[in-house]
């Protein structure tokens, strides 16, 4: 029996020694004032040459700072650039500490927090969240604040302002911006340069309009003997990011600015879905299927363009930074998205991410502290750090800083695509979200749609193109008629409540 | 304080913390989310009535339609086919065979997994380039194809004209030495001590397993020679296009691919047959025994009444928990290809935080409760005539 009880007892004593090793980090632990007695020797000990001073007024200003917290979504290098910002920031001044708390589904997380009553001081959140917060009453607006520290809208590029904005209150400002071009492998066009010149392509450059990239495309690709691919010239759905992208390259739209109208089955995004579904018509969506089911992670060696299966790909600012990472020596280049004919470019699609403050947080004025100094001094930190431009307008010397043996060589074109006349924003409606899942399935729909073997029955050639072609295009205007109209029905729906809320007010 | 009354404070005492949770965190939010369903109610703008108004909008939402249509659909197929194979491993469990205990925990592990790790896990089984599934149809369909064209006319198959090919008589004429060999082969098999037990019964297996993988080649291409083809390395939780084409309602291959994953913790349910299993009294074989029942009339006819309880509580807690699948699609597929692997309870959860619609978000499950409700008392009922209670 006393045996027993031993054994229990060690039991007890390894769980309890294990608990303590694996204990979570708390925020005590940055605490420097605690750190007396032995471990406060052991650490000054080790870190003495360095930083022995800062940590000395560090330690002597610790409990005099207020503490916030930042929530933010990054992990990785990016979320590395993010905290030396913050250190930065923290190292400034003597009265806040800002805590960089990484968090996955930030949005999601920040909401519950928000209607739970305690948000952290400021979140960072994706520009099309900016929209669903604001109207939730879960930000607080930052106009008055702007005003009073002469943060003006000359001081961005207007675009990602506009991004921040909520029928006229500015909800959040930027963080780091991003939009999207053409990467092509350099290496590929020089191996195909043959085939290239055969198809009436010049190697020596990217393509310009979309029938270009197709040509491209076609002569680039390599398949095995079965007939499935081993290398692509470009697929449409290769990353597949931003599938809501692909009718502005057609001179499309997914609404209407002025008047609020969902047009996502207008001729031209029809024009785009169909250009999509030849993709899929002419290698069999299928093969393509599974060849992408053979790529690796997007931030590993094994990218699809990284790993050199895909010649071009649509992708962002942000991209250099990883094929740095996983493959330095990459011949590749960057240039605007081509267009179809008669659309004219360049143009982008701009995104960005946004920081805004939480009502409900216990300390808005230090969280506005630092959105301002974020704002001023801290964007050129993280924005450098994670390869990107920058979202707002900087002095010329700031800029030639700013440029100056930046990681990113291709910093001029998506600097460019972000001020350029055409480049384009996500709709900004009340229903976006459902609108982008709804678009979605509707793009896989199309994707995977087969048409019915029995009305192809005998057809080659010519015919059985024109009536594949036309079988598309029929599929196609069905479901983007049937998406605009249950979308419509949505926003009805929203619409409506908010005039039975409003009465409600008003009473 | 009386004796009876302190008894009766100690004992609310001790329950009251179990109250308390049942009070604060089952009973409020379950009548809570009743009420919400009848409110339009954003997060941060409290609710605000609009009578049934949630309940008419679900009518005409096609979205709700589809993921209630694929919930269904798993339910169907994965309830039934849960259940019989629980119950297979549950009677090889309890057979009288070495490392019968290690069999046991073996089948019980998986259950023991995270959901998460296991959606992960299978996401790389169902890999199509490099999934170790595919990998292993490929192998077995590479002999099964081999058997299917040695027996059935592919090309006549394809066409709808024909069937089996002449040498498909071998078929027959070698079934003439089979027969003749049984009763020998029979008699040393059924010697427990026999060697050439494990050898057959390993031999038999894989034949029946060949030989139903040759059978279902030869159907497909009769019916279906697309699926024929995609069969031998199948696309899974890519792929959207229904399996068995053109039969009405057939789950999609990505469908299939959760269906199968769910198969993997059937482990806790065969525990609870082996336990039941277990309780029936040796007599009743013994009995039955005396009377002249094989096997397999004993299983009939003793076993499956004896543990048809027991039977009966695994499909009610199949049918709920079919109803809340949630975490496996959410990681493995995020609902795609086309919404065919969005469950009604990711539906829920997108609703309710993804577009912050929490009044429509309980409408949508208060009406799964319903359902759940409905198909529970329906599972009840039909199971009066067929389910059998010992003590009764």
């Amino acid at each position: 029996m006393r045996s027993v009880h031993l054994i229990l007892c060690l039991i007890i004593l390894a769980v309890a020694a294990f608990a303590w090793i694996e204990r979570k980090p708390t925020v005590s632990q940055f605490d420097p004032t605690i750190h007396e007695g032995f471990k406060a020797a052991w650490a000054k000990g080790k870190h003495f040459a360095s930083n022995a001073e800062r940590d000395a007024a560090f330690r002597d200003n610790w409990n005099g700072r207020v503490h916030i917290s930042y929530w933010e979504k990054w992990g990785s290098f990016e979320a590395e650039a993010c905290q030396k910002m913050v250190d930065a920031f923290n190292e400034s001044q003597e009265s806040i500490f800002v805590h960089y708390v990484r968090t996955s589904q930030v949005d999601r997380k920040a909401m519950l927090a928000i209607v739970g009553g305690d948000p952290p001081e400021v979140v960072g959140l994706w520009s099309n969240n900016v929209r669903p917060f604001a109207e939730a009453d879960a930000l607080l607006p930052l106009d008055e604040w702007m005003a009073k520290s002469g943060l003006t809208d000359d001081h961005y590029i207007l675009n990602y302002l506009l991004l921040c904005r909520h029928k006229g209150t500015t909800f959040c400002l930027p963080s780091t911006p991003a939009t999207i071009a053409l990467f092509y492998n350099k290496d590929h066009y020089r191996l195909k340069a043959d085939k290239l010149i055969a198809a009436g392509c010049d190697p020596n450059r990217p393509p310009r309009t979309i029938a270009e990239l197709d040509r491209y495309a076609d002569a680039m690709s390599e398949f095995h003997p079965d007939g499935t691919p081993n290398v692509m010239g470009f697929i449409p759905t290769e990353p597949g990011w931003f599938p809501t992208s692909w009718p502005y390259f057609f001179g499309g739209a997914l609404w209407d600015a002025n008047t609020g109208e969902l047009t996502i089955d207008r001729p031209e995004n029809i024009r785009a879905f169909e250009w999509i579904k030849s993709y899929a018509n002419r290698y069999g969506r299928q093969n393509l299927s599974r060849f992408q089911q053979g790529f690796g992670n997007y931030d590993s060696p094994q990218n699809a363009f990284i790993d050199g299966k895909v010649s071009m790909v649509l992708q962002g600012v942000y991209f250099p930074a990883f094929i740095d990472r996983h493959r330095p020596h990459l011949k590749y280049g960057v240039a605007p998205f081509p267009t179809v004919d008669g659309v004219p470019g360049p143009r982008s699609l701009m995104n960005e991410d946004v920081l805004g403050i939480p009502r409900g947080c216990k300390h808005p004025k230090e969280a506005w502290t630092f959105l301002h100094w974020v704002q001023t001094q801290g964007l050129p930190i993280v924005c450098r750090l994670q390869g990107k431009h920058l979202p707002i307008r900087p002095s010329p010397e700031d800029d030639r800083k700013f440029r100056q043996g930046h990681p990113n060589r291709f910093l001029d074109t998506f600097d460019e695509l972000a001020k350029a006349k055409h480049s384009f924003i996500m709709p900004r409606t009340a229903v976006w979200r459902e609108y982008a899942d709804e678009y979605r399935v509707a793009f896989d729909h199309v994707w995977h749609w087969a048409p019915p073997a029995d009305e192809l029955e005998g057809l080659t050639g010519e015919a059985h193109s024109k009536k594949l072609r036309e079988l598309c295009r029929r599929e196609i205007v069905e479901t983007l008629g049937r998406m605009r109209k249950h979308l419509e029905e949505r926003q009805k729906t929203v619409k409506k409540r908010e005039a039975m809320r409003d009465g409600m007010g008003a009473r | 304080m009386t004796g009876n009354l302190r008894k009766n404070l100690t004992g609310y005492g001790f329950v009251l913390p179990w109250l308390m949770g049942l009070t604060f965190f089952i009973a409020y939010p379950f009548f809570a989310a009743g009420y919400f369903s009848f409110c339009d109610f954003p997060p941060m703008k409290g609710p605000m009535f609009i009578g049934g108004d949630n309940y008419v909008e679900l009518l005409s939402d096609p979205i709700f339609h589809r993921t209630l249509g694929v919930t269904t659909m798993f339910a169907a197929v994965a309830i039934p086919l849960g259940v019989l194979l629980a119950m297979s491993l549950a009677l090889f469990l309890n057979a009288k065979i070495h490392g019968q205990a290690i069999y046991r925990v073996v089948f019980y592990l998986p259950h023991l997994v995270p959901t998460v790790v296991v959606a992960v896990l299978w996401m790389w089984i169902f890999n199509p380039e490099a999934g170790l599934l595919n990998l292993v149809l490929r192998y077995l369909f590479a002999v099964a194809d081999g058997w299917t064209g040695l027996f059935f006319d592919i090309d006549r198959l394809a066409g709808g004209t024909g069937s089996l090919t002449p040498r498909a008589g071998l078929l027959l004429l070698a079934l003439v030495p089979a027969l003749l060999a049984w009763g020998p082969l029979a008699r040393k098999i059924h010697r427990p001590e026999s060697r050439a037990r494990p050898v057959l019964a390993t031999v038999a297996v894989v034949a029946i397993v060949l030989a139903a993988l040759a059978i279902v080649g030869a159907l497909l291409y009769r019916f279906a020679p697309g699926d024929m083809k995609k069969i031998h390395s199948p696309g899974w939780l890519t792929d959207g296009d229904p399996f068995p084409a053109g039969v009405p309602f057939a789950p999609s291959w990505a469908l299939w691919g959760i269906i199968i994953m769910s198969m993997w913790g059937i482990g806790q349910m065969a525990v609870i047959y082996l336990a039941k299993l277990q309780d029936v009294p040796v007599e009743l074989y013994e009995a039955a025994e005396i009377d002249g029942a094989g096997w397999w009339r004993k299983t009939i006819s003793v076993t499956i009444p004896m543990i048809s309880p027991v039977i009966l509580f695994n499909v009610v807690m199949s049918i709920i928990g079919a109803f809340q699948v949630f975490a496996a699609p959410y990681i493995m597929t995020q609902g795609g290809p086309e919404n065919k692997t969005r469950f009604v309870a990711m539906f829920v959860y997108d609703q309710a935080f993804q577009y912050h619609r929490v009044g429509y978000a309980s409408a949508v499950a208060a009406v799964l409760f319903l359902i759940i409700v409905a198909l529970t008392l329906v599972a009840f009922r039909l199971s009066k005539r067929h389910v059998h209670y010992s003590a009764r």
